[in-house]
C-alpha cells in the first residue's frame, strides 16, 4: 500500500496533493487527489470524500471546484478519487463514456469481465480510507461524503447503505434513481447482470426505503437548466419523494439557471463544505 | 569670616588691659576655626593667672603677613562685629554676616586670608610635636600648633571680652557655620567641641603653665603644679576634659530647658492673642449690646419727661385760669357792693320823705336780694399741684433688661444637603451665625406651589429644640419651602431666608412585560414612579452567583435621562437589575427588581402591530388565528397593525450580535416566520417587499411546500422532513438570516442580507393555527458555526 507522490501544490496555506498506488480492490494503479488543510499539519481532522461523475479523474474537482478555501477554513482534509480502475485491459473498457473506464458507478461488479477491477464500492468504502487513514493525520471516526452526478449517487449510496459510517452527506444533481434512468440500466446491467433486484442495492431511491433512521441530513443541489435533468437521467424527484415518505431530512435545492457543470459546483461547494463540516466538526 | 576677622580686630586694636584680658578665658585653639567655641569656656576658664601666659608666648611676628592681612579686613569688618553683638540669641547670623561681609566688600580679603591661613596651618602640622602633651591624651597630643597659630589663639581669646556668654556663642557658632564653608576649615573638622577642646588642652599644655586640671572647689581651671603645692592645695579637682564634658552637657540641658520655655512661652503668647481678641470681641459686642440699651431707657426717659412736664404745665394753666376767674368775680361783687352803699347814702340823703320812702323801699329790697346771695370766698383750687404717679415700669423693664439676653438673630437656613431627602422625608438643617440664646426654634414649611391660593392651608409650623429636623410623611418628588426663627424669653427673631428643599422620587416601575435582551446586553424601561419629573435615573446591576443572591451591585449606570436604557452585560449571566430615580434631593429607594439571564435573545410581541384576527394568548408568546374573515368586520384596526397578512410583529433588542428564536408549528399550520423592518408595510404579506425576508410554508394538494421569500422571490427548495420547530438565527455582522429544523439541527435556508437597520421579529398565521414562539434560548451549537 505504497504511496507514491504524484504533485503536490501549495494551497490556501495547505497542500493540495495527487498520490498513486497500488489498488488491491481494483487491481490496478489508482491516483487519488488529497487537500491537506493548515489545521493538519498539528492536528487530526475529519476526512470529506468526493466523488466524481462520468469521465471524470481526480483532477476534475481538485482543479476546478474551488473547494479549498472552504476546506482550509473549516480544517477538512478531502480525498477526490478517481471514477474507475484504469488500463486494466478490459475489453471495451473504454468504448464508451458512459461505461467502464470514468464510469465505475461506484459499485462492485459481478459480472465478467467487470468483477474482478470494477469493485469501486468496496475501494471507497473500505480500501481508500484505510490507506488514508494510515497515511494521513485523520480522524478515523470522523468522515462524510459528497459528490457530483454518478458521483452523487455514489455518495448516497454509501451513506444509506452504511448507516452511521458517514457523518453526513451531500450532492450536486446526483444520480437518484439510476433504476430508472438509461445511464444507470446501462451501467447497472453492465455490472451487475439483468436481475433488476440486484440493482437496487445501488439504488438511493430504493435503499432510502430501507434506511433505519433519520440521523443523516442529506443536502442536494440540483441546477434547474441541467440537462441531464431534463432527460431524465437524474430523477431527484422521486428521491425526495421516498425520502418525503419515510421522513428522511433532505433540503433539495433546485438552482434556478444552474447547468451540470463544475460551474455550478463552485457556485454552492461552500455550502456543501459547510454542511459537512457542521456535523464533522460538532 | 568677616566676624572672624572682626574678632582679630578686636583683640589687636583694643587696649589690653589684663582686665579684660582676665575675664578672657583661657589659651583658646591655635585656630579661629575653633574660636566659635571658645566661648564656652570663657567662664569656666576665667582665671586671671591665664592672662599672664599670653605675653610670654612667641610673638606673631611669623605671622605678620597674615595679620596684616587680617588686621585690614577685621577694620573694616569690626561694625559688623558690633552688629552682631547686639542680637538677639538664637538670631541666626550667618547670614546677616555673609550680607555684611559683602558690602564691605571684604569676600577677597577673607579668600586671601583664608589662603594664608590655610598654608600656613597645614604647613605647620607635620612636624607635630608630641612632647608637650604631658598628661593630656594621646588625642590631644597628636598635633600640634606652632608660635604663628598660638598668635591666633592669643587673639581670639581677646575677643570674647566683651560679651556675654550666651549672646557669644551663639555668634561663635554662626561664625562657626560660617567659615566651615571653607574648604580648609571643613577639612578641620568643623570646629566640634572635642575639637576645640583639644586645641585648647594643646595651647595650654604647650606653655607648660597652661592649666591642665580644674578645681572644683574654686571653680576654675588651674595647672595640676598648683594642686600639689599652690592655693588649690587640698581642693578637689578633675581633670579638664571632663570638667569641660559636664559643664557642657550642663550647659547643652540648661540650652534644652530654654528652649522648651521659649516654646512654651510661645504657645502662651499666641494664646494669650486669641484671647485678646476674644474679649475685644466680646465687650465690643457687650458694649453695643448697652450703648442700644441705655438709648432705649434715655429715650423712654425723656419722653417720660416730656409727658410729665406737659402734664404739669396744663395743670398749671388750669389752675391758674380758675383762680383768675374767681378773682374776676370777686372783684364784681365789691364793684356791686360799693355801689350799693353809695346808692344808700345817697338815699339817706334824700330830704323829701316821700321820695325818700319810695326809694328806701326799692332799697332795701335790692339791698336785701343782693344781701341773699352768698359771697364764696373759699379758694376754687389749691395752689400746689397734684400728685401724679409717674410710670417707671417700662423704663425699669428696659433698664433690667440690660443684662439679660436679647431676642436671637434670624437663623440661617441651610441649603439641602446631598443624602438628606427620602421619597417622603426631610432633614432640613439650620444654625445661628451669632451667639445668641435660643430656647427654642420655630420651624416653618409649606409645598412650593403654583397655585396661590392654596399656600395658606398648607403651611406647617414645628418647635423644635435642635438645629435640625426630620420632616416625614411628605410627598415624593415635591418641594418644599422652608424657614426658621430662634426663639428666647426675650421674643422671636425675623424669619429666616426661606430655602427650598426637594424630597427624593418614588421608586420607578419596571415595565417587567416591555423588558428585552439578549447575550451581550438588555433593554429596560420603565415609568416614572412620579407626576414631576425627575433629573435622572440610575440602574443598578447584581450579577447573580450561586453564592450570591443578588443583594450587591456589581455595577451601576448613572445619568440616564429617559426611562430606559439599553445595558451592556456578560454572555451566560443572570442580573438582578433595579432603577432608581435621582432629583436634587436624592435618589429614590430601589424599583421592585427584575431578573435577566443573558442565556439567549428574549423579545416580546408587538401587539400594537397585530392583525385584528390574531389573538395573543395569555403566555404572551402564543398566537393563534381561530378564522380567515371576520363576519362582522367591525374589529378594532389600530395605526400600527397588519391590515392584510394575519401577523403580528415582536420586538426585538437593538443590538449587534447574534439572535435566536424558535417557532413551533403545527405540521398542517401554514405561517410565514422571519424578520422584518419595524416600518415595514401592514398591507402587505411578509416577504413580499424588500423591507421583511421571511419563510413561508404552504401545503398544495401535493406536498408541503416551503417558500423563502424576499421581496416576493423564493428560492425552490424542497425539504422532505416538515420541520415542526423552527430555529431562527438572525447574525448581523455575518449578515445572514437562517432558518433550521431545529429538532435536526438541519440548516433549511440562509438568507445573505446585509440589514441595513435592526430588525424584529414576525410571525404570520395563514391558516387556522398556533405559533408558539421561544424566546430567550441559547444559541444551539449547530446553529452558531460560522
Amino acid at each position: 500500500m505504497a504511496l507514491k507522490q504524484v504533485s503536490s501544490n501549495k494551497c490556501f496555506e495547505g497542500f493540495q496533493k495527487v498520490f498513486e498506488h497500488d489498488s488491491a480492490e481494483l487491481k490496478c494503479k489508482m491516483k487519488f487527489g488529497i487537500y491537506l488543510p493548515p489545521k493538519a499539519e498539528t492536528a487530526k481532522c475529519p476526512v470529506l470524500y468526493w466523488l466524481s461523475g462520468l469521465t471524470c479523474t481526480e483532477q476534475n474537482f481538485i482543479t476546478k471546484a474551488a473547494f479549498h478555501q472552504a476546506a482550509a477554513e473549516h480544517g477538512l482534509i478531502v480525498v477526490a478519487p478517481d471514477t474507475s480502475p484504469r488500463g486494466c485491459n478490459i475489453e471495451g473498457e473504454d468504448e464508451s463514456w458512459d461505461f467502464g473506464t470514468g464510469a465505475g458507478f461506484y459499485v462492485d461488479a459481478t459480472e465478467d469481465p467487470w468483477k474482478t477491477n470494477y469493485r469501486m464500492y468496496s475501494y471507497v468504502k473500505d480500501e481508500l480510507p484505510k490507506l488514508i487513514n494510515a497515511n494521513f493525520p485523520t480522524d478515523p471516526e470522523r468522515m462524510s461524503v459528497f459528490g457530483h452526478s454518478m458521483g452523487g449517487h455514489g455518495a448516497l449510496i454509501l451513506a444509506l447503505k452504511n448507516p452511521g459510517k458517514y457523518k453526513s452527506v451531500s450532492a450536486f444533481a446526483p444520480i437518484c434513481n439510476p433504476i430508472q434512468c438509461q445511464w444507470g440500466k446501462k451501467a447497472l446491467g453492465g455490472y451487475l447482470g439483468s436481475d433488476v433486484s440486484k440493482w437496487e442495492a445501488y439504488d438511493a431511491t430504493q435503499l432510502v426505503k430501507s434506511y433505519p433512521d433519520s440521523n443523516l441530513d442529506i443536502l442536494i443541489d440540483q441546477g434547474k437548466d441541467d440537462q441531464f435533468l431534463s432527460a431524465g437521467q437524474l430523477l431527484p424527484d422521486n428521491f425526495i419523494a421516498a425520502c418525503t415518505e419515510r421522513k428522511i431530512p433532505v433540503v433539495f435545492r433546485l438552482q434556478q439557471g444552474y447547468d451540470h457543470s463544475y460551474f455550478f459546483i463552485a457556485t454552492f461547494i461552500n455550502d456543501h463544505i459547510k454542511h459537512h463540516a457542521k456535523y464533522l466538526n460538532a | 569670616m568677616s566676624s572672624r576677622s572682626g574678632s582679630a580686630k578686636d583683640c589687636e586694636t583694643s587696649d589690653q588691659t589684663p582686665s579684660r584680658s582676665a575675664s578672657s578665658p583661657v589659651p583658646e585653639s591655635s585656630d579661629t576655626e575653633a574660636e566659635g567655641l571658645i566661648f564656652y569656656h570663657m567662664d569656666l576658664y576665667g582665671s586671671k593667672e591665664r592672662f599672664d601666659i599670653f605675653p610670654e608666648e612667641p610673638s606673631c611676628q611669623e605671622e605678620r603677613s597674615l595679620g596684616d592681612t587680617r588686621r585690614e579686613s577685621a577694620e573694616s569688618a569690626s561694625s559688623s562685629e558690633k552688629f552682631q553683638h547686639s542680637q538677639e540669641a538664637g538670631y541666626d547670623l550667618e547670614k546677616e554676616v555673609a550680607e555684611l561681609a559683602k558690602m564691605y566688600g571684604l569676600d577677597e580679603d577673607r579668600e586671601k586670608e583664608l589662603e594664608l591661613l590655610g598654608r600656613h596651618v597645614e604647613s605647620r602640622w607635620p612636624p607635630a610635636r608630641t612632647e608637650k602633651a604631658g598628661s593630656q591624651g594621646s588625642v590631644y597630643t597628636a598635633s600640634k600648633s606652632s608660635s604663628p597659630v598660638k598668635d591666633q589663639s592669643q587673639s581670639t581669646k581677646k575677643q570674647g571680652l566683651p560679651s556675654e556668654a550666651s549672646q557669644d556663642e551663639d555668634q561663635s557658632k554662626a561664625r562657626a557655620e560660617d567659615e566651615a564653608e571653607s574648604p580648609i576649615w571643613s577639612k578641620e573638622g568643623l570646629s566640634s567641641g572635642s575639637v576645640s577642646d583639644e586645641w585648647n588642652s594643646q595651647a595650654v599644655s604647650e606653655e607648660e603653665e597652661a592649666a591642665d586640671v580644674f578645681c572644683c572647689t574654686c571653680k576654675t581651671p588651674i595647672r595640676a603644679f598648683d594642686k600639689l603645692f599652690g592655693e588649690h592645695k587640698d581642693h578637689e579637682v578633675a581633670q579638664l576634659p571632663s570638667a569641660v564634658e559636664s559643664e557642657k552637657e550642663e550647659t547643652h540641658k540648661n540650652m534644652c530647658k530654654l528652649e522648651e520655655q521659649i516654646a512654651q512661652l510661645e504657645n502662651f503668647a499666641s494664646h494669650l492673642e486669641e484671647i485678646f481678641i476674644t474679649v475685644e470681641e466680646n465687650f465690643g459686642r457687650q458694649e453695643q449690646n448697652f450703648e442700644v440699651h441705655y438709648n432705649d431707657a434715655v429715650q423712654v426717659l425723656a419722653q417720660k419727661y416730656e409727658e410729665q412736664l406737659e402734664a404739669l404745665g396744663e395743670e398749671k394753666r388750669q389752675k391758674l385760669e380758675t383762680l383768675y376767674g374767681q378773682l374776676v368775680s370777686c372783684g364784681e361783687h365789691l364793684d356791686t357792693c360799693k355801689e350799693l352803699t353809695d346808692t344808700t347814702q345817697e338815699l339817706c340823703r334824700e330830704n323829701d320823705k316821700a321820695n325818700f320812702m319810695k326809694a328806701a323801699v326799692t332799697m332795701v329790697d335790692r339791698l336785701g336780694e343782693f344781701l341773699k346771695k352768698e359771697v364764696n370766698l373759699e379758694l376754687s383750687t389749691l395752689p400746689d399741684f397734684e400728685e401724679r404717679h409717674i410710670d417707671f415700669s417700662e423704663v425699669e423693664q428696659l433698664m433690667n433688661s440690660i443684662n439679660t439676653i436679647p431676642a436671637p438673630c434670624a437663623p440661617v437656613i441651610s441649603p439641602q444637603a446631598p443624602n438628606a431627602a427620602t421619597g417622603t422625608s426631610l432633614r432640613v438643617c439650620w444654625g445661628l451665625f451669632s451667639d445668641d440664646t435660643v430656647e427654642y426654634y420655630q420651624l416653618c414649611y409649606k409645598p412650593v406651589s403654583n397655585e396661590r391660593h392654596s399656600d395658606e392651608q398648607a403651611e406647617h409650623t414645628l418647635k423644635v429644640k435642635e438645629t435640625y429636623c426630620t420632616i416625614s410623611n411628605l410627598l415624593p418628588n415635591t418641594q418644599y419651602e422652608f424657614w426658621a426663627s430662634a426663639l428666647n424669653a426675650s421674643g422671636i427673631s425675623p424669619p429666616s431666608e426661606r430655602e427650598v428643599y426637594v424630597t427624593a422620587p418614588s421608586p420607578p416601575i419596571i415595565k417587567t412585560k416591555k423588558i428585552l435582551s439578549c447575550e451581550n446586553a438588555a433593554l429596560v424601561c420603565w415609568e416614572s414612579g412620579d407626576i414631576n419629573p425627575v433629573d435622572s435615573y440610575m440602574v443598578e446591576l447584581s450579577k447573580l452567583t450561586d453564592e450570591e443572591n443578588g443583594d450587591t451591585v456589581t455595577e451601576s449606570i448613572v445619568g440616564i435621562p429617559n426611562c430606559e436604557v439599553l445595558i451592556h452585560l456578560q454572555p451566560r449571566q443572570s442580573y438582578h437589575i433595579c432603577v432608581r430615580a435621582l432629583n436634587l434631593g436624592g435618589s429614590s429607594e430601589r424599583s421592585e427588581p427584575v431578573l435577566i439571564h443573558t442565556t439567549g435573545t428574549y423579545f416580546c410581541l408587538n401587539e400594537d402591530t397585530a392583525h385584528p384576527l390574531l389573538a395573543i394568548l395569555d403566555d404572551g408568546f402564543t398566537i393563534a388565528c381561530d378564522q380567515l374573515e371576520n363576519p362582522e368586520c367591525d374589529l378594532p384596526v389600530y395605526d400600527n397593525s397588519f391590515t392584510r397578512c394575519i401577523g403580528i410583529l415582536g420586538s426585538l433588542i437593538p443590538f449587534p450580535g447574534k439572535h435566536y428564536w424558535e417557532v413551533e408549528v403545527e405540521e398542517d399550520t401554514e405561517y410565514r416566520i422571519g424578520v422584518a423592518f419595524e416600518n415595514t408595510p401592514r398591507h402587505a404579506y411578509l416577504g413580499a417587499n424588500n423591507s421583511s425576508w421571511c419563510m413561508r410554508h404552504i401545503i398544495t394538494p401535493s406536498r408541503h411546500k416551503y417558500e423563502f421569500l424576499h421581496s416576493g422571490m423564493t428560492p425552490d427548495i424542497r425539504i422532505t422532513l416538515p420541520p415542526r420547530r423552527i430555529g431562527i438565527l438572525l447574525h448581523y455582522e455575518n449578515c445572514r438570516l437562517s432558518f433550521f429544523n431545529a429538532d435536526i439541527a438541519q440548516h433549511l435556508y440562509t438568507f445573505n442580507s446585509h440589514f441595513q437597520h435592526y430588525v424584529h421579529p414576525c410571525f404570520a398565521l395563514e391558516t387556522p393555527g398556533i405559533l408558539r414562539i421561544h424566546s430567550g434560548i441559547a444559541v444551539p451549537p449547530w446553529a452558531a458555526l460560522p
